[in-house]
């Protein structure tokens, strides 16, 4: 059942990003971290791509280890990884292209 | 291919075996078969069937709520009747049609598909259909008593709360609907272990049919997605019962944690019905299209997909509430990326027909109807993912056709298309022709001419849920032809109902596997015997066309030669055979914990908080009773389930089927607990009235009380570690016995600290904490008893070297309930220091 969990490691992944950053979008807009500068932009985007980027290099690193095999374990964890990539990235894209607490 | 040489048992006489077996699995004769049946045919059967005559009572108030519209100034109901209809049909349609059903399909099927003789749980699967009877029938009864729900099937606060709806009515629709989600868990918990462990030997996960898949996808996100709708309902019938205010904004509370939590189950409840549907499509189109399914291992990376992303959509439910940019663009992003899996789903169905030779058989016309229908839904949910156009048709009538399209294209549709392909299975006879042609031409057209146009009623502005309109002339067309519509689909689905009562009085009798399906379902004689089959299907046996070799018992397992209920179990990724299970026999247990769990229900509704602990003695008596007549007392040989090949019984093993469902419910105890979390953590962030008042938890007496319950809880798991350890000395029962005094103490320092605690009614914080506790004392109450019913095993010499008897349950409760006290405690002390 290796396989089993090597397919869910990527969604798994993106399940927990996406919480992650959603629970620090509702925190940071309580907690005025927009206002709060950081660098080039303010603490509450900083703190959200910190998450964001972290999370996709995880991804990347999960879809370099799936297995190379063209059985169908191997083809489905591939797939598993792919699904958790690409969730991540779409999903949590809008951090870089809206405003955060408007 | 030729069967006689996969054998892995002598042939013998089928008759014979047919007689040895039925006499084993048959139900009781008379009422106490109705009321004692465990059977997963009979209660599949039953399941669908009283979920058709839920869809029948739905479908009627739907018919009055399209008479009430289809006049401007309809004064066929009044507004509080009309209320009570459109909160019922909602409700009666989700709650007791949609996942009824597709349990009963779940439940009947998934043995026969997979090669076992019955689900991992025969009694849960029981108990199951009692809530469901029963809390239906409370909810339906209150509909006759004037006193039905009617603050819509989702139940918003503030206008759910005690001040705006003071009645019982809103009470009906949080325990009824509780009581019955009771009988989803379980059979979420009934399912996902069946798929993982009761499959034809040697089936490796990665071969199993489709329908399994989609299944197993299903009953995860049923534990996972069920909870947040149980717990919501607790803390708003708390609030409603005690006035503690987890949804009043002047006192903490928010009443967007009720949205949240009713969506968090919402959204993914439209996959939880869609995906069992899409697994009867992926099963009938490749048969009806001669052909094999196309791209097997896209479709469970399409089904993995769904059942993630659908988790990550629900506020797009809640898109004009007034949340941020950022979160609402996050949740539309998904919303519309969620439409990939599902249109590669459409694809290969699509792909699977293309190369193929379809046959325009009845169920290939539904599956037709559900094209045409459920894409149109699947494009206008793209549209409402899209946050501006959300805004702009947000709680109209636009709305409602988009659901429409989407539930009866995606789910009764395919439904109708499962019927009527399996019913040959279900009664042995076959169609009567033309009838059914005429039932889905109706059907399909009198839907379409009903919720088309609502799409341009909902454009033209119409909100939902109002009963007259009389400003606004221009809504007078678009629902009167709604209405028309609707009555031609009433008259297709009678006609429906109709053609089945025929088939199953004057169908002339079905060959065996008509269609000439592949699949096992499809490798008995019709219609479908008790035990499914009388050996179990292996290696070359795996197929519709090895029914008679399995009948003549060459088969894995043959006849019931001990008189026992036998199946195999199977390692879960492999499918390779690991043990035989003995499931349980006729029994009346089910529907009286039923009954008792319905009292408690019962005297919720009436008020009688005082009288309800005697009903939860009454459940933990009739729970213990559960537990008593299982295992057993001696070792046993064991069993020769193939030539050269003997098998342990399951109580001289650690993976049971009972361990396995142990952690499909823990799995769902912990979406409950990680909701439980998120509440805390959304009302303390996002509610206004906070912070909240100081509290009288800091002192030395609660960290004491907290730090004894901790220790108590962590010796008590040492106990169990060692009673398992130990199991084949006389040490085993002394470890229990402390186990037992170690819960007990656990206890008594946890309701020694709910005299400490703030007045919950004061704010949503104290409420909360209130709520952690009780949380914690029911989990540590479970574990105790677990503890206690493992010291009986112990006394009663269901324990040795080779059996466990409750233990491992014992110890892996021990575990949760220790981790999730800590993780409170540690929360209650971060809310003192901070």
């Amino acid at each position: 059942m290796r396989w089993a969990m090597g397919m869910l490691a990527g969604p798994t992944l993106w399940a927990v990003l996406f919480v992650v950053v959603y629970a620090l979008h509702g925190i940071g807009c309580a907690w005025g971290w927009p206002s709060v500068s950081f660098g080039p932009t303010s603490l509450h985007i900083a703190a959200m791509m910190g998450a964001w980027v972290a999370g996709l290099v995880l991804h990347l690193v999960l879809l370099w280890q799936m297995p190379k095999g063209h059985d169908r374990e191997g083809r489905l964890q591939r797939a598993g990884a792919w699904i958790g990539l690409v969730a991540s990235g779409v999903t949590l894209l809008p951090i870089v292209v809206t405003s955060s607490c408007g | 291919m030729n069967d006689q040489t996969q054998s892995v048992n002598p042939p013998q006489r089928a008759l014979t075996l047919h007689r040895e077996l039925t006499a084993v699995w048959s139900d009781l004769p008379g009422w106490r078969g109705v009321l004692a049946s465990v059977n997963h045919g009979t209660i599949g059967l039953r399941f669908m069937a009283t979920a058709c005559v839920f869809f029948a009572i739905g479908g009627v108030l739907s018919m009055l709520i399209r008479a009430q519209l289809a006049t401007p100034r309809g004064a066929f109901l009044d507004t509080a009747v009309y209320n009570q209809i459109f909160t019922m049909h909602g409700s009666i349609m989700m709650f007791l049609f949609a996942i009824p059903m597709l349990e009963g399909l779940a439940l009947w099927l998934l043995p026969k598909i997979l090669g076992a003789r019955d689900m991992a749980f025969p009694r849960l699967s029981a108990l199951g259909y009692w809530c469901y009877l029963f809390g239906g029938t409370i909810i339906l009864l209150s509909l006759l008593g004037g006193v039905a729900p009617d603050g819509g099937w989702f139940m918003y606060t503030p206008l759910s709360d005690k001040t705006h709806t003071p009645g019982i009515n809103a009470d009906v629709w949080l325990l009824g609907i509780t009581f019955v989600e009771i009988s989803a868990v379980a059979a979420a918990v009934e399912i996902t272990v069946t798929i993982l462990r009761c499959r034809s030997a040697d089936m490796p996960l990665t071969r199993m049919p489709l329908m399994g898949w989609y299944m197993l996808g299903t009953s995860v996100m049923m534990l996972v997605g069920f909870p947040p709708l149980i717990l919501g309902s607790i803390l708003l019938e708390l609030e409603r019962a005690f006035d503690w205010p987890f949804f009043d904004v002047t006192r903490g509370g928010d009443p967007l944690l009720w949205q949240h939590l009713f969506w968090l189950f919402g959204h993914p409840e439209v996959y939880i019905i869609f995906l069992p549907a899409a697994g009867a499509l992926s099963t009938i189109i490749p048969v009806l299209s001669r052909t094999t399914i196309l791209g097997y291992g896209t479709i469970v990376a399409a089904v993995l997909g769904l059942v993630f992303l659908s988790f990550g959509l629900w506020v797009h439910h809640m898109f004009t509430v007034g949340i941020p940019h950022m979160a609402l663009a996050f949740f539309s992003a998904a919303s519309a990326l969620v439409a990939v899996p599902t249109a590669v789903q459409v694809f290969a169905w699509i792909g699977t027909i293309w190369k193929g030779r379809p046959e325009l058989k009845l169920p290939m016309l539904y599956v037709l109807g559900f094209f045409l229908t459920f894409v149109m839904g699947g494009l206008t949910g793209v549209m409402l993912a899209i946050v501006p156009f959300n805004w702009q048709a947000h709680d109209t009538a636009f709305v409602t056709a988009h659901l429409h399209y989407v539930l009866i294209g995606g789910f009764v549709f395919p439904m109708l298309a499962a019927l009527t392909y399996w019913m040959p299975l279900i009664c042995g006879r076959a169609r009567v022709p033309r009838v059914g042609e005429a039932a889905f031409w109706l059907i399909l057209i009198g839907f379409h001419g009903t919720f088309f146009i609502m799409h341009l009623t909902g454009l033209l502005g119409m909100p939902r849920r109002i009963d007259v309109y009389p400003d606004n002339p221009e809504w007078i067309i678009p629902n009167l032809v709604s209405s028309i519509f609707s009555m031609v689909m009433a008259m297709g689905f009678a006609l429906f109902a109709f053609d089945i009562v025929m088939q199953v009085i004057f169908g002339a009798h079905s060959r065996r596997n008509p269609w000439r399906a592949p699949t096992l379902d499809w490798a008995m004689s019709l219609p479908a015997p008790a035990y499914n089959f009388a050996s179990l299907p292996g290696p070359g046996l795996d197929h519709a066309d090895a029914a008679v070799a399995l009948a003549r018992g060459t088969g894995w397992l043959p006849g019931a030669p001990r008189g026992w209920r036998e199946t195999l179990v199977v390692n879960a990724g492999s499918g390779r055979p690991e043990h035989v299970a003995v499931l349980p026999d006729n029994t009346m247990l089910p529907i009286a914990t039923a009954a008792v769990i319905g009292s408690f229900f019962m005297l919720m509704l009436a008020g009688l908080y005082w009288l309800t602990p005697l009903a939860l003695v009454a459940i933990v008596l009739t729970l213990w009773r559960w537990g008593a007549v299982m295992g057993a007392d001696t070792d046993h040989a064991p069993i020769l389930v193939a030539k050269g090949q003997s098998l342990p019984v399951h109580w001289q093993v650690r993976g049971t089927l009972a361990y396995g469902g142990a952690v499909a419910t823990l799995v769902a105890d912990s979406s409950l607990y990680a909701c439980l979390l998120f509440g805390v953590g959304f009302l303390s962030v996002v509610a206004p009235a906070w912070p909240a008042p100081e509290s009288g938890l800091s002192g030395l007496w609660s960290a004491m009380l907290i730090g004894v319950a901790l220790v108590a809880l962590t010796l008590g798991a040492l106990f169990a570690r060692r009673a398992e350890a130990r199991r084949g000395s006389a040490i085993a029962q002394t470890q229990t016995r402390l186990g037992v005094v170690s819960g007990v103490i656990a206890l008594v320092a946890l309701v020694s600290i709910a005299l400490l605690l703030d007045d919950p009614t004061r704010h949503a914080r104290d409420a909360l904490r209130g709520v952690l506790l009780g949380f914690a004392v029911v989990h540590m109450g479970i574990a105790t008893l677990l503890a206690a019913r493992s010291h009986a095993d112990a006394r009663d010499g269901r324990i040795s070297a080779q059996r466990r008897g409750a233990v491992p349950v014992w110890r892996l409760w021990q575990d949760f309930a220790l981790a999730t006290t800590a993780i409170s405690g540690l929360l209650v002390a971060a809310q003192e220091v901070l």
